[in-house]
């Protein structure tokens, strides 16, 4: 019967049935699921097949947006339940399209798609000066760094926030992203981040890793 | 020949005596850049668009021929548009801005790009039929018919001029929001997204019919669409197919009849799986395919298509913010994918700032030597 219920839950979070989704996540917690169970095993599971199938064109930014605003109300229901049983993110990310540059929709879908994997985001919004990603990190425990450009203009301020890291002395404890239309893995290697990735869904994927892999260095 | 001549053989597979210099505008901080710098006169800074005056000045001083998205149309937006309204300045001096499409945008101090979109005014039903609907009817006045009288008495006839036929979901995207555009698709009211789409273009398209009745001649019409992003479209090709297809089919059925055959579509970002849709219903050159930021290619929609698809554009415009090696680079592409046929070289977007004022005047100048 749990499997079933849990099963709906992402089964209706895929087709982006937000009420539905609530409903069901209610109920699931009304027949005493483990909130914990419910929201890897009905949310992010959903989540999860959105983003795959988004990386190989199978569904588009509406199926994700909508997918997410699905997760985003189910998670509603679950956020006290999981505060009070303890349960931690698998990371903390702090996200921003960088200073000089106003576009977030890239930035938004990276940041769903952390979300539907479990991590923790911190939203620093647009037009984020280096200081604020690097003074960011720090005071939140971030394990990752996300910057996001649109414009060829404005890439430039990435290597700026790997430079800032390095002087913080914090390069060995969190890894920078890049991502955004101008940006390939050319670039990242050459301002010295740790990964582009060229969609949302890989993005999500490679942050789980480096969350691992500093979870492994860390233990 | 004329650069009318040249443009339009080239796109018909005829014999040209040389290839066009041809351009698609700049960026407003790239011109200020270059008056900056004493290159060109601060009074071409200010106020230049495509094919204005300031335009065809500017043209004269680089040594472009004609700038492609030189194009005539009608006043097919909202109508009246919503009155820019600030509704709120923020502790950090950014302003909420309601502008014309209805979008509730948001402004920073010294940020001259595109702003960012904070809510929109068009999230259901109600909004659409008391606020949209009626601003999206067709009326006479949205045509200047007197000036499309004269037109040809008044038109240049050295360079192409396309009748502009607006868009089929680009506009809709522009008041609502990539968000409130992927929500509406897929809100609780099936049919409304698809009711907008239909009121949207049956609009268009009245603007375009009434500008051809008059008589005035267009040598190609211009779509505008900005649809695509970095990864492909912002919505699934089937459902894009579904929505729009039959729009484009309907103006392109009516540019047809009035002897235009060269129909030209702007889209940003990487085009390639909407194509399928713009080339059977009519749509047959594209532009600008942004090789440089987005890496899409011209050849594969020829490979696909063949002699029928058509293009402008596909030169890398980052190579002018480079040096000549780079420019020469490119212009030796450009005579690879001119000596396919059916194809005019132009930079792949506007040009940005950081361009170099005397690597666009040799580009301009070297373009114009490739013979076919």
């Amino acid at each position: 019967m749990s499997t079933e219920l849990l099963n709906e839950i992402s089964e209706n979070l895929q087709r982006g049935k937000a009420k539905v989704v609530k409903e069901l996540v209610q109920k699931a917690v009304d027949e005493g699921l483990d909130p914990d169970v419910i929201l890897r095993e009905g949310l992010l599971s959903g989540m999860d097949v959105i983003g795959e199938k988004f990386k190989a064109n199978e569904v588009y930014v509406p199926e994700v947006l909508i997918a997410a605003r699905a997760m985003n109300m189910g998670v509603g229901v679950l956020k006290p339940l999981l505060a009070e049983a303890g349960v931690k993110a698998a990371g903390k990310v702090c996200i921003g399209t960088v200073q000089g540059d106003l576009h977030d929709i890239g930035k938004n879908l990276v940041k769903l798609m952390l979300e539907g994997k479990g991590l923790e985001v911190v939203d620093l919004g647009t037009d984020v000066s280096p200081d604020t990603f690097v003074q960011t990190a720090i005071d939140q425990n971030c394990q990752i760094i996300a910057c996001s450009a649109l414009l060829t203009t404005t890439m430039g301020v990435m290597e700026e926030v790997v430079k800032k890291a390095e002087a913080a002395g914090i390069r060995d404890k969190v890894k920078i992203m890049v991502g955004g239309a101008p940006v390939d893995d050319a670039f990242c290697k050459k301002i010295g981040a740790d990964a582009y990735t060229p969609d949302a869904a890989s993005a999500a994927d490679k942050a789980v890793e480096f969350c691992l892999e500093l979870a492994g260095k860390s233990a | 020949m004329t650069n009318r001549e040249r443009a339009m053989n080239l796109l018909h597979y005829k014999p040209v005596d040389r290839i066009p210099a041809v351009h698609f505008g700049y960026w407003g901080e790239l011109l200020t850049e270059w008056a900056d710098q004493g290159k060109i006169p601060r009074e071409l800074a200010e106020g230049n668009w495509d094919g204005s005056e300031k335009d065809v000045a500017l043209d004269k001083l680089i040594g472009w021929d004609f700038n492609w998205n030189h194009c005539s149309g009608s006043s097919n937006g909202l109508s009246p548009a919503f009155e820019w309204k600030e509704l709120e300045v923020l502790p950090d001096g950014s302003r909420r801005i309601l502008n014309g499409n209805g979008i509730i945008e948001r402004h920073k101090p010294g940020i001259t790009s595109i702003p960012s979109e904070d809510d929109y005014l068009l999230k259901d039903r109600e909004a659409f039929e008391t606020l949209f609907r009626p601003k999206m009817k067709f009326f006479p006045e949205r045509v200047n018919v007197e000036y499309y009288k004269h037109f040809n008495e008044t038109r240049s006839w050295d360079v192409p001029i396309g009748i502009h036929l607006g868009s089929v979901l680009g506009s809709i995207r522009d008041m609502t929001s990539v968000v409130g555009m992927s929500y509406l698709i897929y809100d609780e009211d099936e049919d409304l997204f698809a009711d907008i789409v239909d009121t949207w273009a049956d609009m268009q398209y009245e603007c375009a019919k009434t500008i051809l009745e008059t008589g005035a001649k267009f040598d190609f019409a211009h779509y505008w669409e900005d649809i695509c992003f970095k990864n492909g479209p912002l919505i699934s090709p089937e459902l894009f197919d579904e929505l729009c297809g039959k729009h484009y089919k309907k103006r392109c059925d009516l540019c047809h009849e009035y002897g235009i055959d060269v129909i030209s579509l702007d889209c940003d970002g990487v085009v390639g799986q909407l194509l399928p849709t713009w080339y059977e219903n009519g749509v047959n050159t594209m532009f600008p395919i942004e090789v440089g930021v987005w890496g899409d290619q011209f050849e594969p929609a020829r490979k696909k298509f063949g002699p029928g698809m058509l293009g402008v554009g596909a030169m890398d415009k980052t190579a002018l913010r480079k040096d000549k090696a780079a420019v020469d680079k490119e212009i030796e592409r450009m005579k690879r994918l001119v000596s396919l046929g059916g194809f005019i070289p132009c930079p792949d977007h506007r040009l940005m700032p950081g361009t170099k004022f005397e690597l666009v005047q040799y580009y301009a100048e070297e373009i114009k030597k490739i013979r076919i």
